[in-house]
């Protein structure tokens, strides 16, 4: 088995400074914001360097941008890393609080040769714009010391490994402090010295641990692995340094989460129609969108006009601090039906959802309505207005045996103020509704109006004439 | 004087009428045999507004338009019914042999939702028909509506009051509808585009509510003489 190991110096960094749109130095700060613990590279230039007080890091460069790290903040970046990493490995493993484990042994064949493997993941490292010391080792330790270590080659000889682990200094080799002096007072400097004791008695004199780490690194004994398996949701989340507060800035790192949504959907063969959105404010309650679109869709460009719409409509309450972007829902893509040889079809119906979302993004999901008949006698609910989804055809068993019924129904019966021009037809007795307390008895004509309106007019039980309906 | 004429004759300046050729724009029968011949056999025009300019509801001014919705509802196009003054009965609908299924019904809040919507509707290929009450329209919304109109190739409908007949419009055809006297519906042509307007036409229309042509009233004797007002 050959492991390969990602190292991230400075993940936090790295997921802050893809989604920004300027370009100040910037530097992560230790939880109780005393000491700097990474620096971006332009800080570096200045004089900024991991460790020092963030006092003397603030004179050093006065318009510092600063971050504090919250632990739970980076298991959840470094989960984001394992997710696109899966698309090339199949058994990955979660090293926190910054490394990853990729078996790649088994994939040499698929990519053809360890170098094609090396470079793919670099490759997407580049794209994801991280940067990560990434390193081979026949077992996971020593993967991980090399990585750390910085001395990674693409090379699956294991005396080259070994080689490279001996001449590391015991300090780089992550043993516990104790374990460490010790071996330091034996006169030992380097991991290979320590690989040349005898095994027993190091087990003696030392610790079993000690033994069985060393073992570890050298592949004498076994180190199993419990793989990471991705979940089945999509979720990005983006932090800003600086409060965001036009919609404007927002739909920057949009783009990028989105695009990743995209790839993150084409990869799963999977289409989505919900994309829920919050939108995290330093001192109120976050803003929960949620953006549907009429028919499944993955487009990243399609999410984005819908949610540039959104945001149009809903200005933003306060200055944001962070978005998240989910997706819990996700649909089987499916294949094409009845397309003809040109994919006209397809195309229209495509068509048919972009509009729908756009109408339903701007104008709300209630203002679109689809009507049906329902199987009622009373006028009123003789209809249904429906929210619109999906495009499905509606077809009736027989219209023909429907009544004579106007085209217009009035919202609610008007009463009639004038006595009609011309009586045609009727009546017609519609009685029911005793079975739910909306009691409806009348006796329905057809008649025209003085100013020709044809309209169909009622007298219920408690005498009144109304109007209910126009034939128009 | 007759100089000036001359020339403005001469460069093609003066649009004159006997040269009047017949246009070609592409359009939708009406299925109304009587109002296809008074629109020179052309009927809706698709990619341009029209307009039907009537007072008041129920005189018959849906079925007008009720074959060309049977038509684009078969065909698979959508029909949008904007900012509808009442419900569009479902069950009437259905009887007449519209695909319910494509017809979605819009209700906007404000002016430049509906102008927004409506363009949006207008652009879409999926669009068939668009029915639209839009209220009240300055003569520069309509002509936006009428560039909308032209990006797509759709029949859109404005249906407006009466007393806009004087206002000019870009719509390509504006109808103006009056009840007649047997339940029919006199149409009078105000505008088309590429002929001369005015002609006038009457159409049947008892049919919408079953009633045949004179035919003697059906209607049972009851106690309402005494109860109207």
């Amino acid at each position: 088995m050959l492991w390969l190991y990602l190292h991230f110096p400075h993940l936090l960094l790295d997921h802050i400074r893809r989604d920004r749109e300027d370009s100040r130095p910037l530097v992560i700060v230790e939880g109780s914001g005393q000491r700097v613990i990474q620096a971006c590279p332009d800080a570096r230039d200045q004089g900024v360097r991991a460790g020092m007080r963030l006092k003397t890091a603030i004179n050093l460069v006065p318009e510092l941008g600063m971050v504090r790290a919250q632990p739970e903040q980076e298991a959840r970046i470094l989960e984001d890393q394992a997710r696109w990493l899966y698309r090339y490995a199949a058994h990955i493993v979660l090293v926190p609080p910054d490394g990853l484990l990729a078996e790649i042994g088994s994939l040499q064949k698929l990519y053809g040769g360890l170098p094609a493997v090396w470079q793919t993941v670099e490759q997407a490292l580049n794209e994801h714009r991280l940067t990560a010391w990434i390193a081979i080792g026949h077992t996971p330790l020593a993967a991980r010391l090399i990585a750390r270590a910085g001395k990674g080659e693409c090379t699956a000889d294991k005396g080259h490994i070994l080689r490279a682990l001996e001449n590391m200094p015991l300090v780089a080799a992550e043993f516990d402090g104790k374990t460490c002096t010790r071996l330091q007072r034996l006169g030992l400097n380097t991991l290979g010295e320590v690989f040349a004791l005898p095994a027993p008695e190091l087990a003696r004199r030392l610790s079993p641990e000690t033994l069985a780490r060393i073992q570890k690194i050298q592949g004498t004994r076994p180190d199993p692995q419990t793989p990471w398996q991705p979940p089945h949701s999509f979720r990005q989340q983006a932090d800003f340094i600086q409060e965001i507060e036009h919609t404007q800035g927002l739909l920057f790192p949009l783009q990028r989460m989105l695009s990743e949504l995209e790839d993150d959907l084409c990869w799963r063969q999977q289409d989505t129609d919900s994309l829920h959105l919050i939108l995290r404010h330093r001192h109120e309650e976050d803003t929960r969108l949620r953006i549907r679109t009429s028919g499944p869709e993955h487009r990243a460009e399609a999410f984005l006009n819908l949610i540039r719409l959104r945001l149009e409509q809903q200005p933003l309450r306060a200055p944001v601090v962070a978005l998240v972007l989910s997706v819990k829902r996700f649909l089987g893509r499916e294949t094409p039906t009845g397309q003809d040889l040109l994919g006209e079809s397809q195309d229209l119906n495509e068509a048919w959802h972009t509009l729908m979302s756009r109408l339903q993004a701007r104008l709300g999901e209630q203002s679109l309505k689809r009507l049906s008949p329902q199987a009622d006698h009373r006028p009123e609910r003789a209809w249904s207005a429906s929210e619109v989804q999906q495009k499905h055809k509606t077809r009736l068993a027989a219209p023909e045996h429907l009544p004579r019924r106007p085209l217009w129904l009035l919202q609610g019966p008007q009463p009639l103020t004038e006595p009609p021009a011309a009586w045609f037809a009727g009546p017609e007795r519609i009685s029911g509704g005793w079975w739910d307390g909306q009691r409806v008895h009348r006796d329905y004509y057809i008649a025209q109006l003085q100013s020709g309106q044809l309209a169909w007019v009622f007298r219920d039980v408690r005498e009144g004439w109304f109007i209910h309906g126009w034939f128009g | 004087m007759s100089e000036l004429l001359n020339t403005l004759m001469q460069d093609a300046r003066v649009w004159q009428g006997h040269r009047h050729r017949q246009t070609t724009q592409p359009s939708e029968p009406t299925g109304y045999q009587v109002l296809d011949n008074q629109l020179g056999g052309i009927g809706w025009p698709r990619g341009a507004l029209s307009e039907c300019l009537l007072d008041a509801p129920g005189i018959g001014e849906l079925h007008l338009l009720l074959p060309l919705m049977q038509r684009l509802t078969q065909a698979g196009k959508t029909v949008f019914w904007l900012n509808p003054p009442h419900t569009p009965y479902a069950p009437a609908l259905a009887r007449e042999g519209v695909d319910l299924g494509q017809v979605v019904m819009i209700h906007t809040e404000d002016a430049g939702d509906f102008l927004w919507t409506l363009e949006n509707c207008l652009r879409s290929p999926v669009t068939g028909l668009v029915l639209a009450w839009p209220g009240k329209l300055a003569t520069r919304e309509v002509r936006r509506l009428q560039l909308a109109a032209e990006a797509g190739s759709n029949v859109c409908v404005l249906f407006r009051e009466r007393r806009y007949a004087e206002q000019n419009s870009p719509a390509a055809l504006r109808l103006e509808l009056t009840p007649g006297d047997n339940r029919d519906l006199k149409v009078n042509v105000i505008k088309r585009r590429g002929s001369w307007p005015g002609q006038r036409c009457s159409l049947a229309m008892a049919h919408r509510a079953d009633l045949a042509f004179r035919e003697a009233p059906r209607v049972v004797q009851g106690p309402w003489q005494h109860t109207q007002r």
